[in-house]
């Protein structure tokens, strides 16, 4: 059993916020994907349909921001590890 | 680098009822929307001014959303949908002004707001279905699902809360660090990207989510 000296855990606590926070904000990639799914299925639809444009531009902000939450999530709990650990 | 709001001063003597830079915020923004409605109320015409006009169309706007999703009740949630969607509105502009701080980047603002959100869904919620049909409503379809039903139910006012939250504080972060590396001119379309388009689509957005819960509460 190695023991290590106060200074020493502290750098590592700090090391492992940091590195925790870049692996949380992995999570981005879900958003992008599916916000980017939503906006591509608007525009077949509004090429399809051009007189709803207004209806289908509010309900894919909406399914958007939605689907934006998992980022948010991520994005809240990478500030928390950063300013409250590291 | 501290983003988090800044403790100012204290009511009521040394350690009670702290005072943050983003409640002041608030407090200011609360009194000069009061004062706006004030002023544009109190001379209202028949054929309407610029002010007048454009404050109308607003209005005539967020009921035409509210309308679709709780038919027949648009000017019934008006003032309360209204409020939320120009509060937020001006909140989140207030960060393009330089060394004013977004009273939105708080979450204790945002969850306030949700959380008013959440009592105002569940009561209606009450009044569309009776008690017993409310109460029934979360033992839906089979009743093993009853605390997956109430967990659901909890997470609405902190997804709510922190969308608004995380969006806001995010652009912050990113406009202290493009200010910190580089100070002339970049970050300039960052800003009005993030504090005028963001803010805005996010205050409409906040709005639309707290008519679609009250409109899913008020189905059972």
């Amino acid at each position: 059993m190695v023991e290590f000296s106060q200074p020493v855990i502290d750098v590592i606590i700090s090391a492992s916020a940091l590195l925790g926070a870049g692996f949380a904000m992995i999570a981005g990639i879900g958003p992008g994907i599916g916000q980017g799914y939503a906006a591509g299925k608007a525009v077949e639809s509004v090429a399809r349909q051009p007189e709803a444009r207004g209806n289908i531009i509010t309900t894919m902000l909406l399914g958007q921001a939605v689907a934006e939450s998992t980022g948010i999530y991520s994005l809240v709990i990478a500030i928390v590890l950063i300013f409250t650990f590291a | 680098m501290n983003p988090g709001p800044q403790v100012v001063t204290h009511l009521f003597g040394k350690d009670f009822l702290p005072v943050t830079d983003t409640l002041i915020v608030s407090w200011v923004v609360v009194v000069f929307l009061v004062i706006a409605a004030k002023i544009i109320g109190s001379n209202l015409e028949l054929v309407p001014g610029k002010v007048q006009n454009a404050t109308e169309l607003l209005l005539t706007s967020i009921e035409d959303q509210i309308e679709p999703m709780l038919p027949g009740e648009g000017r019934k949630f008006l003032p309360f949908i209204g409020t939320i969607f120009i509060f937020v509105g001006v909140s989140n502009l207030s960060g393009v002004l330089p060394g004013v701080p977004n009273p939105t980047a708080d979450i204790n603002t945002t969850l306030g707001l949700a959380l008013l959100v959440f009592i105002l869904m569940h009561f209606e919620g009450m009044r569309e279905n009776g008690i017993w049909g409310y109460i029934k409503g979360f033992a839906e379809p089979v009743f093993i699902l009853l605390p997956l039903n109430i967990i659901s139910e909890l997470a609405k006012p902190i997804s709510h809360s922190f969308r608004l939250f995380g969006n806001i504080v995010g652009g912050g972060i990113i406009i202290t660090l493009i200010y910190q590396a580089a100070p002339w001119l970049i970050p300039i379309p960052l800003q009005a990207w993030f504090d005028i388009f963001i803010g805005l689509i996010q205050a409409l957005i906040f709005g639309m989510v707290a008519i679609a819960y009250i409109a899913v509460s008020k189905e059972g």
